[in-house]
Parts: structure tokens; sequence; C-alpha cells
């Protein structure tokens, strides 16, 4: 508080400050959780809105980074003779750390920043304060169903993209660069661990990661300055915090579930 | 702690203000202010820009807190409620934003529905019976399923009206109601405003500036200044009223004891001509 309101100019007084102040919001949202159960229909209207109005990037990036990624694997991998392996890595690279990371940086940007703009615009519109004056909640009915919209989407829509993205990576090394379809998937079936790269890989990170962009995109958009400026910045700022903290994330996560 | 509710039908004052203190970013805003709000009236509150009217609107609806002093309404002592007995007392307050605030997610007929959905369990059949006719009693039934974006800002003060008085509250708060309304809106909100208060019996608060329209529609003027009430009484009195505040106030001249100029280092030195020079 005081590093703002003294003006002092210190990064990383304001970002610790900011950490604990989410930190603080984050132990309101989850209190809300329990009176959110009332409004389901709005938690169902956010889920539509954060993860199916979502499915279009995510499928159309998860095909293209499975294409990519096998296209690069076949160059490599022949120079050792191990083409028969491209099904294999593309799997377990989607499933492990692209699949999640990626989906969770598309997802904050087209969710996390759409979710921060609405509620900074609600609260800069005077909606928020309407909703208390109408003795209706705001925490209860706009920021714990959007969170937990995001926390059940993310592992949806990271299930889609690995989908997606094994498909791409099956689209160009079978039908474009005439890998043996059944070596690829036999290959792919016999080392991909259920529990290790799926559970672990796809579940976990994605849940994380869902929680992490949804709670950083409410607590940007309830706390922002009611301006255009407050509503630019804060959208900003949840890509730029979402971003860094998928990242820092995946690598803890990593090496506690390895 | 919450206080107990106390039934005062035969109390005639409805909001009870006493030593009202309140400090803003270093800044005085109310200074041991007494108010009373007369019950079944219409009530305006005038004053100078930045004086606190809407801040004292804050108060009354508990939105926040005051630094000394006691906000009762219908006998509870606002700062005091908890959060469940707040919102009780806030179902039967209703709050006209100067912007309206309609979600804008919602069509028009959703907007006034939406404070029924959320507190009753009413069939759908009787939240649209009762929908409609707050609607139609704002002129605004054929526009139940326009969305805020397609409103003037006429009609979006008219359906955030509507809800305010969804409820049938016991007592509206305008916050500058007239706003960039043109006559015919202008007269539409004066009529609505009173004919709310005589058919039912609503208690009335208006913040707003407009003394041709306050004289039309209100009972009672508070003029705050200076963190305090300054003059108060029926429309005739404070008009006649001879004090410097009155007279400045209505009369918009810019010497009195309103500064009209924000404190600020001496004019000439500022344009860059010194002391004595031609």
């Amino acid at each position: 508080m005081n590093a703002r309101m003294g003006g002092s100019d210190n990064i990383v007084m304001r970002s610790l400050e900011q950490i604990g102040e989410c930190g603080l919001f984050l132990l309101r949202v989850l209190a809300a959780i329990p009176r959110s159960l009332r409004y389901l229909r709005e938690t169902v209207r956010q889920l539509w809105f954060v993860g199916a109005m979502s499915l279009t990037i995510i499928m159309v990036c998860g095909l293209f980074v499975g294409m990519v990624l096998a296209l690069q694997l076949y160059h490599v991998l022949s120079i050792f003779g191990g083409t028969a392996a491209t099904g294999t890595v593309v799997a377990i690279s989607i499933y492990r750390e692209l699949g999640p990371v990626v989906t969770a940086l598309l997802f904050a940007g087209r969710a996390g920043t759409a979710i921060t703009a609405e509620i900074g615009l609600m609260r800069a519109t005077d909606q928020i304060a309407a909703m208390e004056l109408m003795a209706v909640d705001p925490l209860s009915y706009v920021a714990a169903p959007r969170f937990l919209a995001g926390v059940i989407a993310m592992p949806l829509l990271c299930c889609v993209f690995c989908a997606l993205g094994i498909f791409g990576g099956h689209l160009v090394g079978v039908t474009w660069l005439g890998i043996d379809n059944g070596t690829f998937w036999s290959n792919m079936t016999a080392t991909v661990d259920v529990w290790q790269d799926i559970v672990n890989g796809v579940i976990w990170k994605s849940l994380v990661f869902g929680a992490v962009v949804s709670l950083i995109a409410v607590f940007q958009g309830y706390t922002t300055p009611p301006t255009s400026e407050g509503v630019a910045y804060a959208t900003t700022r949840t890509v730029v915090a979402s971003s860094i903290a998928i990242l820092a994330l995946d690598f803890v996560l990593t090496a506690f579930l390895m | 702690m919450t206080e107990p509710v106390r039934a005062k039908s035969d109390d005639r004052v409805l909001v009870r203000i006493r030593g009202l203190s309140t400090v803003l970013s270093g800044k005085k805003v109310f200074d041991a202010m007494d108010l009373d709000i007369p019950r079944g009236k219409v009530t305006a509150i005038m004053g100078p820009s930045g004086t606190g009217k809407t801040t004292l609107l804050k108060h009354i609806t508990g939105q926040m807190r005051s630094d000394a002093g006691e906000v009762r309404v219908d006998g509870q002592n606002v700062p005091a409620l908890d959060r469940e007995a707040l919102y009780t007392l806030r179902e039967r307050i209703g709050y006209l934003f100067q912007n309206s605030a309609l979600l804008t997610d919602f069509d028009v007929f959703e907007n006034v529905a939406f404070p029924l959905r959320q507190h009753t369990r009413l069939p759908e059949v009787l939240i649209r019976n009762i929908v409609l006719t707050k609607l139609q009693a704002v002129g605004l039934r054929g526009a139940a399923g326009l969305m805020p974006s397609e409103l003037s800002g006429g009609m979006a003060r008219r359906v955030a009206l509507a809800r305010a008085i969804v409820f049938d509250p016991m007592l509206i708060l305008y916050d500058e109601p007239f706003v960039g309304l043109d006559p015919i809106a202008l007269n539409q909100v004066l009529k609505l405003i009173r004919t709310l208060n005589e058919t039912l019996g609503i208690t009335s608060v208006l913040v707003a500036h407009e003394l041709e329209a306050i004289k039309q529609v209100a009972d009672h003027i508070y003029l705050i200044a200076n963190g305090k009430v300054v003059a108060h009484g029926d429309p005739k009195t404070i008009a006649d009223d001879g004090s410097p505040w009155t007279r400045q106030f209505f009369g918009g001249e810019a010497d009195g004891p309103v500064p009209f100029q924000y404190p600020a280092d001496d004019y000439a030195e500022a344009l860059g001509f010194k002391r004595g020079e031609a």
C-alpha cells in the first residue's frame, strides 16, 4: 500500500503487493463459490463464453502445432533413422508440455482478456455497484462463475488441443511424409503412460493453469480503475501476468510431477 | 454486530443522520452533519459540485462507511449492519444511477426482472406481469425486447427507474436523475417521481442541481456546503432565504462563500508576470 500511496517505484514491492492482494481475492472468491451455486445458469453461460467460444482458436492452433512438430521431428529423427518414433515424440511433447502450456497461453489471450475487459467495463459503468445495491453479491454472481468456468473449461480445451495436435502430427507424418500408419499409432500407444502423461500432464497442469489464468483475469477486471485507460492496462496485465505465471508454474509442476 | 430490526411505522423520519463525519483523501467531506429525510416525502439534496451529495447516498446505502456518526434507515443503524442485514435492507431501497447502470448483457425486460429473479421464486407468469406493469408505468412496455445499447439516455434512465421500483421499495435514491434529459423526458421523469411518491407512498431522495425541476417535485430541500447543511426547508422557503449560501448557489454567482476557483498559485505569476510589472 505504501509503495502506491507514497509513489515509490519499487517494482518488486508493487509486484509482491499485487500477489498478496490477488491471494486475498482468491480467498474471497473461494468463499463466494458456495453462494454462486445459486447462479448455476450464469456459470453455464460463462462456460459457453470462455470454453465453447474458444474452441476455434484452440482447434486451429492445436492442429498446426501438431503438424509443425511432426515436420521438425521427422527431419531430425531421419538423421538417426528413427522416424518411426515421430508419433511417440509428438504425443509426449504435446501431452506433457505443449498441450497444457499453449492451451493456457491461448486461453489467457482469448478468454482471460475478455473476462478482464468485461468485468472492468461492468465496474466502469456502475453495473457492479448496481448489483451491490440490488442486494446481489458481485463476487458470487460475477467473479465466482467466471473463475469456475475457467477451471472447468481449461482441461476440456486442453484435451481438444491435444487431440487435434496428434491428428495434425498424423496428417503430416503418415499422410504427407509416409510413416507407416500402424507404426505411428503402436509406438505412441506403447510409450504414452496414462498416469504420467495424461493425468499429470494434461489434467493436473491444465487445471492449475485454468485456475491461475481465471483468477488473474477476474482479479484484474475486478480491481481495475473504472476508466478506459484502466481497463486497457488491466487487459494487458492479464496477458503478461498469466503468461509469466503459466511458464513459471509449468517448470514447478513438471519438477514435482515427474 | 447486527442491529435488531425495529419497525418504526410511527416515526415520521425514514433516514436519520446524526454527527456524520467523513474524510476522503484528506478532505473533510462531512463535518458532524445532521440531516433527516421525512417518510413519504420527496427530499432534494443540493449543493455545489464535490460537496459529497453522492457520498451521502453511499452512506445511506452502506456502500461507504463514515469516520464518525450515525446513519439510521428505518430505525436500523446502517454502518453496524452485517452483510446479510445490509442486503435485506437494500432489497427495500431503490437506487437510480446517474448513468442508469443497466446490465448490458440483458435486454430491457430481463434488466427489470433481474432483482425479482435473484430474490424471489415467483412463477414466470407473475414475473412477466410485474415487469410489464413497471415498464408500462415508465412508458416503455413496448421497449421490453430492446438491448440497453439500443436505448437513448432518457429511455435508459426510465428503464433503470422501472428496475428500481420493481420491488416497491420504501425508499428510492435518485443520483442526478435529470442530467442529459430533453425537456419531454425531464417532464416525464418529474411526473414519475411525483406519481410514485403519491401512489405508492415511496420516500424519495433526489440529488440534483436543476432548481426549477426540483421546485416542481420536492417537498423539502437540503442545501449542503462545507460539510454541513447550510440551509433547508420547502422550496419556497429556500428560494426566499437570503443567506449568502442560497443567494450564491441559486443565483449562480461566482463570488460568495463557495469558491469558484480551485486553490492555485498566483495567476499573474503563473502567466510569467512579476509583481509591479505593467
